[in-house]
């Protein structure tokens, strides 16, 4: 009797079980995604998208050839597999088949290609489209490497020689000359295959209407309000059980401009997603601690030194600027402890960065005495100049203090963004506050991009630093394709930076993002909350 | 009084082509370039160069004065640097929601301002009286922001009897509390003036006249009275019209509303010059006609300006 008892509550348990899976299963599909973005997206049309918001938007409605997995590597998205030729100058895309444009758009409005089936061609045009001279792509140059794009740019041909379609389902694009990270820029947000049939039918009101192969479709954008977009139900992508993803009916940003009410938003359910912002940061830690995600994000915050102005142009006050600031402290104090300090340049998880690295610890006598060595025994007065927000404000009114401890009298002036970065650029700041985050997982993004030479000034060495061993290892680091020589190249070339100091080194970021507890599937990408994806979220609500 | 209404109106129109030119003024000596902050961190001179040449930003600024005033008159002020849409479609997209809150403050600040001030006026040194006072004061005191705030936190979280902020789908009840919040400072500051004008009024000889006649206390108050002191009112309405457009920038961003407010402060952020043109022309225009009509609301109330 008793065995017959047990034998029927274990069978009633498994049948219960069992349901209870098949239901979780079932249970996965519907709801809405609520989100929170903190300005409007300027841009949905992915060749003019510059800013992480216009980012997020276009990685849920289109789909590029390969993408980042959440620890930062490469793998294949539109793209099945790929060779690459030996001389490292052509990739073979072998596409994967059955991808098709959204069919309908806008509440069911059918787009101008029908939902037709993307094919090589239609990368081919896509190319075409965002390097050609008329589309004014802000980051068309991010692909200047392909061959034939200078010949396309000036009007010399009509078309970009290096890209072309071998047959339906091949793409083949050649380099003039070899590129390591050409994947990883590949993955950025403006190299997504579009459909020439849309963008041609709206013109110049493309951004309104965008059309992709993404696990969403666009349905609606209220200016300033709410950016809405529905299941694609034709996507592609299944997930490990062969269930169709999305599981997500829809989703919705909102754009709240204020993170107080983003935190208020949040606590009330409202928004399912959010960034917390000091005051709320360690309070948001603390009460949701299995739903707070943080993690280091690919990016380093610096104040740089214009090297041909006085007096950064002697190497030991660049040096003496490195040793006289106490970053764990500063980090603890004004940032409740969550980045961390920076030895050098590359930030902690990407390839190539140097856990030797020995970079400038607080020594604020060494400090004094480099100063004294360089002839400002006395110490000097310089202004740092800084694009206004709280956390800048905060990070450099401690520094300040730091600075005067060694006899540095440093002046703060805050400046607009744009009139920030044009007297930076111009090279009229000597002393100034900068930060970077990656646009693809590779230390060519920082080196090459931020201290080379040959980009001095708008595209990107504002701190005008030129040396020449320095160029040589980050040129030759750009064509090896062995990454083991990649990366002492870039370790050395690292060092030199590091030495002659054209940066104060000041930490590498976090990013962090909080969910409600009836959030399933939620990664946060190591490029943070812009680069999510929500074609496996699920809410459990 | 038709003398009276053209000479006002003829009035408008050298300050509206002088608000032309100081729009364009402040908007080619700022410093940032639109299309470098459009380029992101980091941009390619050569594709920089081909942007701002498509932003007319290349040519000499008397060129680009006298294309602006064309422009204006002509109804076209071209398109967002940021999102290319037209200045006049994203003006038009989010002018219902400046309009209401405005609208719909200035209601609440008149017909509570008004009365609360008679009522204060007429019950002198009573308790009703220094209650209204006191919250005149703190409505006065008290910045947007941080009233925005607290009724969030009061009505939204703790009570719940408001959704939260943004439009949900475009609800009456997300309209409240950004009434309410923009609309306390102009209706604190009017319960004040109207209180205190009631009781200049009240004192005069016409006044005590009309008591002396006989008349019922609402009579003298609403029909004698009232007329007299709201002249001062009616142009501090015209001024609020001013502060409430100030007003509605803070609002729209604490309550996350997508309105002119919101618009031109982005639009001051990233240097996008037709709209930033666009909104304060717009704006100036409100503001201008807004006054225009409290001028002509005067020779109403006081035929006396009629005839100056």
């Amino acid at each position: 009797m008793k065995k017959k008892l047990i034998s029927i509550i274990l069978t009633a348990v498994l049948i219960v079980g069992l349901s209870a899976a098949v239901m979780a299963e079932t249970d996965k599909y519907g709801g809405v995604w609520k989100d929170a973005l903190q300005s409007n997206p300027p841009q949905m049309d992915p060749a003019q998208s510059t800013d992480t918001k216009s980012a997020e938007m276009i990685y849920q409605l289109f789909e590029t050839l390969v993408e980042y997995d959440s620890e930062g590597n490469i793998k294949p998205l539109l793209a099945e597999s790929w060779d690459i030729s030996e001389d490292a100058q052509t990739y073979t895309f072998h596409l994967r088949k059955g991808v098709h444009f959204h069919a309908e758009t806008e509440g069911g409005t059918p787009t101008a290609n029908g939902g037709r089936e993307v094919t090589a061609e239609d990368w081919v045009w896509t190319f075409n489209h965002i390097t050609s001279p008329e589309t004014k792509s802000p980051r068309a140059y991010f692909i200047d490497m392909i061959k034939g794009y200078d010949a396309y740019r000036n009007g010399e041909t009509d078309k970009l020689a290096g890209v072309r379609a071998v047959d339906k389902y091949t793409l083949e694009v050649e380099l003039e000359k070899p590129f390591a990270p050409f994947l990883g820029t590949l993955a950025y947000n403006t190299f997504v295959v579009m459909p020439k049939e849309d963008v041609n039918k709206w013109g110049e009101d493309w951004n309104f209407h965008p059309v992709g192969t993404g696990a969403f479709k666009f349905e609606s954008w209220e200016q300033d309000s709410v950016v809405r977009m529905s299941r694609n139900d034709n996507y592609w992508m299944k997930d490990e059980d062969g269930n169709q993803l999305p599981y997500l009916e829809a989703l919705e940003f909102r754009i709240i401009p204020d993170y107080t009410m983003m935190w208020e938003e949040f606590q009330i359910g409202n928004i399912y997603q959010t960034y917390v912002d000091d005051p709320f940061y360690l309070d948001a830690k603390e009460n949701y601690p299995d739903t707070f995600f943080e993690l280091p994000q690919l990016g380093t915050y610096y104040y740089g030194m214009n090297v041909e102005k006085e007096p950064f142009d002697d190497k030991r006050v660049r040096q003496a600027m490195n040793y006289a600031i106490n970053r764990e402290m500063m980090i603890e104090l004004v940032q409740n402890g969550r980045n961390t300090p920076a030895k050098g340049i590359i930030p902690p998880t990407m390839f190539g960065y140097n856990e030797e690295l020995e970079g400038y610890s607080y020594n604020p006598d060494k400090a004094r005495a480099l100063l004294a060595e360089a002839g400002y025994q006395d110490g000097f007065e310089v202004t740092l100049q800084y694009n206004t927000s709280k956390g800048h404000k905060r990070v450099a009114e401690a520094l300040q203090a730091q600075y005067r401890q060694v006899g540095i009298d440093v002046k703060l002036q805050n400046l607009d963004w744009g009139s920030h970065l044009d007297s930076v650029e111009r090279g009229e700041a000597a002393f100034f506050r900068m930060g970077w985050v990656a646009d693809y997982n590779d230390p060519d993004n920082f080196l090459y991009v931020l201290l080379h030479s040959d980009n001095i000034g708008p595209e990107g060495n504002y701190a005008r630093f030129s040396n020449e061993r320095f160029d040589t290892l980050t040129e030759y680091a750009r064509l090896e394709t062995d990454p083991e020589k990649r990366k002492q190249a870039y370790q050395q070339a690292e060092k030199i930076a590091v030495e002659e100091a054209p940066w104060v080194f000041i930490y590498h970021y976090t990013t962090h993002s909080l969910v409600q507890p009836y959030v399933n599937n939620y990664e946060l990408p190591a490029f943070g909350q812009h680069a999510n994806l929500f074609r496996d979220v699920w809410i459990s609500k | 009084m038709f003398a009276y209404f053209i000479r006002r109106t003829l009035g408008v129109i050298p300050v509206i082509l002088g608000v032309i030119l100081v729009v364009f003024i402040l908007t080619t000596i700022v410093p940032g370039d639109p299309a470098r902050i459009m380029m992101g961190q980091r941009g390619d001179p050569e594709t920089l160069k081909l942007i701002r040449k498509e932003m007319g930003l290349d040519e000499p600024t008397h060129v680009q004065l006298v294309k602006f005033y064309k422009d204006v008159f002509t109804l076209n002020l071209g398109r967002s640097y940021r999102n290319n849409m037209t200045v006049i479609e994203s003006i038009k997209s989010r002018l219902p929601v400046t309009a209401t809150l405005a609208i719909g403050a200035m209601i609440i600040a008149v017909v509570l301002g008004v009365s609360i001030g008679i009522y204060s006026a007429t019950h002198q040194y009573t308790w009703q009286d220094y209650l209204s006072m006191i919250f005149s004061l703190l409505g006065i005191a008290s910045p947007v922001y941080f009233v925005g705030l607290i009724m969030v936190i009061i009505f939204a979280r703790k009570l719940g009897w408001v959704p939260g902020t943004g439009l949900g789908n475009g609800e009456w009840i997300y309209y409240v509390l950004p009434i309410l919040t923009l609309g306390v400072r102009p209706m604190a500051l009017i319960v004040r003036l109207t209180r205190s004008t009631m009781l200049e009024v009240v004192h005069q000889d016409y006044v005590k006249t009309a008591r002396a006649k006989g008349l019922k206390e609402k009579a003298v108050i609403y029909k004698h009275a009232l007329k007299n002191a709201l002249i001062p009112v009616i142009t501090i309405i015209g001024l609020q019209t001013a502060s409430l457009l100030s007003g509605v920038m803070l609002t729209e961003t604490i309550y996350s509303l997508p309105g002119l407010g919101r618009l031109s402060i982005q639009a001051v952020t990233n240097r996008d010059f037709p709209i930033i043109r666009g909104v304060v022309l717009f704006m100036a225009l409100v503001f201008v006609l807004a006054n225009l009509l409290v001028d002509l609301s005067y020779g109403f109330f006081d035929p006396r300006i009629r005839y100056e």
